[in-house]
């Protein structure tokens, strides 16, 4: 037996997944993916440049300060990647492999080496930096190429290690929407940046370098030739405690049984009595099946973690990503409740408007053999779509009047007629995109795209369309200057929205008669109830 | 003397000794003793939830007892757990595959995982595809199997390295009438041939006209032992005799609406 085995079989076994993910998709829905890798490698290869041109400059003193912020975000990204990778499905499970006879340092050899596969970007930044290190005539040439490799080692050692614990930690249910919430946040970053001024932070950094005892610091002294005795120690000692903390983490992440993770005590009702109230309010006055489908939508989404997130994120992330314009003069502060409602109203598109059978997956076929109209299914999914629009807009507004923002009485209707109107709009399309475009989704699945490839291309044309007759209302107010006419613009939009709704609903009940099989069919492919994983 | 403690018998296929798994207060398994001789077919019945998978999950090294030991073919787990996998085949209950990879692929990097050079691998692969009929569409990802083309493919990933005892939990669950026939003679040929099997199966037809001898596991505690001949000569059927076992006869009054 080979005394490399089972490594090639194993990264055999990732390369052909790796392939295979993508071999599987039609043309078009291989192209969008195609042409944002190209995209994606492109920015990570101008970044290399940059370190390249950046590290080839002659003064070892401003590397050494420099290099540890480069190196630092190196790590962060490579500990996180490895979990993006594995919830995407391009990582093996490693807990599969325990049935054959490998050995556990094997395993975790194979587990060390893709590791490298999940972080190609840092490996191209590092090349980066490990020429321009090299054409620094400062430089010893033997420093990047004796530090920059083992600071790679160092981090692919922490990554399976960190992969393991996170992989773990994201049984939690809550771990994991913590987590997706916090991941959505940090991207909203920049916008505070923006709010408080980059000045107020860079003197911060330059001011406050890292500590020398951290990793980056030595193996970035290491590769630049500038270094103490003391350095070569830290990096040998970080390297050894990531070696054994991946060790240790790998080991534990194979014998893991979710099973013994879960709480044993008995099952306590899953919400309180309020909370029970608040569900079945909204369908208490509907008589059935109205009332029943109502409710039973409103539990769906309220238990799954992907509407939770994007829920979540309409009054978290929206307000971030919209506070810069909050402060800017000339009227934008008053219309910012408004804004973020709309954005927020975007947000939840995907998950209850463009794919709103998504959820139920193969139990979809469930609305088929029910002795229930089909208009019925369609009315109970749109108003519990409109229940939490609603909901999402008044929660919007209520973190608005926490805050201080300006909350006129007109705008406060602004806000929910804005909303309500585009979601007359979006529920009309929705119901026809839904029964064309049907794709099963995990609900348990915060990040993955809920509605398929064509209809996002399409999307783009849509919401511009669908938008019109609200943007019609504005354009009058712009011209015009009157409240009164926008209102009445507004009105007469949810008029015609009305109208629409009502013709695309009658449409999308042919259209669910005529592509039944097409229909349940598409929704029980791979991620149906009845599979396994 | 105890043929179990006679140094010129081979010891059994499977010996479990107070064998005993927790899920935080709650025993899934509680003091197992078990002995499988070798080629035997053993049939582990029980209802939902009375443990059987939780003991195939020890018995495969999946799970770690909280107390108790276990030897297969003679060896200890977990102390010779890499001798043992090398001689065991498993189909267990949950999937163990990648879902990326063809079946093809699969089963040809399974039987590299075993030890078996490539072109070995391929051939095998090959030659079990076809026995199995999934060979009708290469290019189909794992993704994309029925549940049966899923037990169907894990049973040949289990027979690819010749092993000489099975561990498998519901073979035959989701597989249709002419691959659960195909798998069965497989199965009994590889007896014939000195093959140890052991499988859990809630079809009770399939264990009596499979299987040599029967345990029923209930709430985790092993309730009978018995050859499956030693049934037939008795006034119960094997149904008969779980059912008395495991379950409370429930009287359909309660739902006198139905009537």
């Amino acid at each position: 037996m080979s005394p490399l085995w089972p490594l090639p079989a194993l990264l055999w076994a990732q390369w052909r997944s790796f392939v295979n993910l993508r071999a599987g998709e039609s043309r078009a829905g291989r192209l969008l993916p195609a042409a944002l890798a190209l995209v994606w490698y492109a920015l990570w290869t101008s970044l290399a440049l940059g370190a390249l041109v950046l590290l080839s400059k002659p003064a070892r003193a401003e590397l050494a300060v420099l290099l540890p912020w480069g190196l630092m975000s190196v790590f962060l990204y490579w500990q996180l990647a490895p979990v993006l990778a594995a919830s995407l499905g391009a990582s093996l499970d490693f807990r599969k492999l325990r049935i054959y006879p490998v050995p556990e340092s094997r395993l975790f050899a194979a587990e060390v080496l893709l590791r490298l596969a999940t972080g190609p970007e840092m490996a191209l930044v590092l090349t980066g930096a490990a020429l321009g290190l090299l054409r620094n005539p400062a430089v010893p040439a033997w420093a990047p190429l004796t530090a920059l490799p083992l600071y790679v080692l160092f981090n692919l050692l922490a990554a399976a290690g960190m992969r393991g614990l996170l992989e773990r930690a994201f049984t939690y249910r809550w771990v994991r929407e913590a987590l997706a919430l916090a991941l959505v946040l940090i991207a909203a970053a920049p916008q505070v940046l923006v709010l408080r001024g980059p000045s107020g932070y860079l003197p911060l950094l330059r001011l406050h370098g890292p500590s020398i005892y951290w990793p980056w610091v030595s193996f970035g002294r290491l590769a630049v030739g500038w270094f103490g005795p003391q350095d070569w120690v830290l990096a040998a000692l970080w390297s050894t405690a990531a070696y054994l903390f991946g060790r240790w983490q790998f080991g534990r992440s194979l014998r893991f049984e979710p099973a013994a993770a879960r709480p044993q005590a008995p099952v306590r009702p899953r919400r309180s009595m309020g909370g029970e109230r608040r569900l079945r309010l909204p369908s208490a006055p509907l008589p059935d099946p109205l009332g029943a489908i109502l409710e039973k939508e409103l539990r769906s989404l309220a238990r799954s973690p992907r509407f939770r997130l994007v829920f979540l994120m309409g009054f978290s992330f929206g307000f971030l990503i919209w506070a810069p314009l909050a402060r800017r003069p000339g009227g934008f502060s008053e219309n910012y409740p408004v804004l973020v409602s709309v954005y927020a109203l975007l947000l939840l598109a995907e998950v209850i408007f463009w794919n709103m059978f998504g959820f139920d997956r193969a139990a979809a076929s469930l609305w088929f053999l029910a002795p229930v109209s089909f208009r019925y299914v369609l009315a109970g999914k749109n108003l519990a779509g409109a229940v939490l629009v609603t909901a999402e807009v008044t929660v919007v507004l209520a973190v608005c009047a926490l805050l201080g923002v300006p909350l006129h009485p007109l705008k406060i209707l602004e806000a929910y007629g804005v909303a309500l109107t585009l979601c007359l709009y979006l529920l009309a399309a929705g119901n026809l995109s839904s029964l064309r475009f049907p794709r099963p989704v995990n609900p348990e699945h915060s990040w993955s795209r809920a509605s398929a490839g064509r209809l996002q291309i399409l999307l783009l044309l849509l919401y511009p369309a669908l938008g019109a007759p609200v943007g019609l209302a504005y354009l009058a107010r712009w011209a015009l200057d009157s409240e009164a006419v926008f209102f009445a613009l507004l009105a007469g939009a949810a008029a015609g929205g009305v109208v629409f709704y009502r013709a695309s609903l009658a449409g999308a009940v042919r259209l669910a008669d005529r592509r039944k099989e097409f229909f349940v069919r598409s929704l029980s492919e791979g991620g149906g109830p009845l599979l396994t994983q | 003397m105890d043929p179990a403690l006679d140094p010129a018998q081979p010891a059994p296929a499977i010996r479990v000794r107070g064998l005993r798994k927790l899920y935080g207060d709650k025993p899934a398994v509680d003091r197992l003793d078990l002995d499988v001789p070798r080629g035997c077919f053993f049939g582990f019945l029980g209802p939902n939830g009375a443990g059987k998978t939780t003991t195939i999950r020890m018995l495969t090294g999946l799970a770690q007892p909280t107390a108790g030991s276990i030897q297969l073919l003679g060896l200890s787990l977990p102390e010779q757990a890499l001798q043992i996998k090398c001689r065991i085949g498993v189909v267990p209950e949950e999937s163990l595959l990648f879902e990326r990879l063809t079946g093809g692929e699969f089963l040809r990097f399974v039987g590299r995982m075993y030890g078996l050079d490539r072109s070995t691998a391929a051939a095998r692969a090959g030659e079990l595809l076809e026995f199995f009929q999934l060979d009708g569409a290469p290019r189909k990802l794992i993704a994309d199997y029925s549940k049966g083309m899923r037990k169907r493919l894990m049973m040949a990933a289990a027979l690819i390295h010749r092993p000489e005892l099975f561990l498998m939990d519901e073979p035959f669950e989701g597989v249709d009438a002419v691959g659960a026939r195909m798998m069965k003679d497989l199965l009994l040929d590889q007896v014939r041939q000195g093959a140890t099997i052991f499988l859990t199966s809630h079809v009770l037809e399939v264990v009596e006209r499979l299987c040599d001898r029967v345990a029923i596991l209930n709430q985790g505690r092993l309730v009978m032992e018995a050859a499956v001949r030693d049934l037939r000569n008795g006034a119960e059927t094997l149904e008969d005799v779980f059912v008395r076992l495991v379950g409370a006869a429930r009287s359909p009054d309660k739902l006198d609406w139905l009537g």
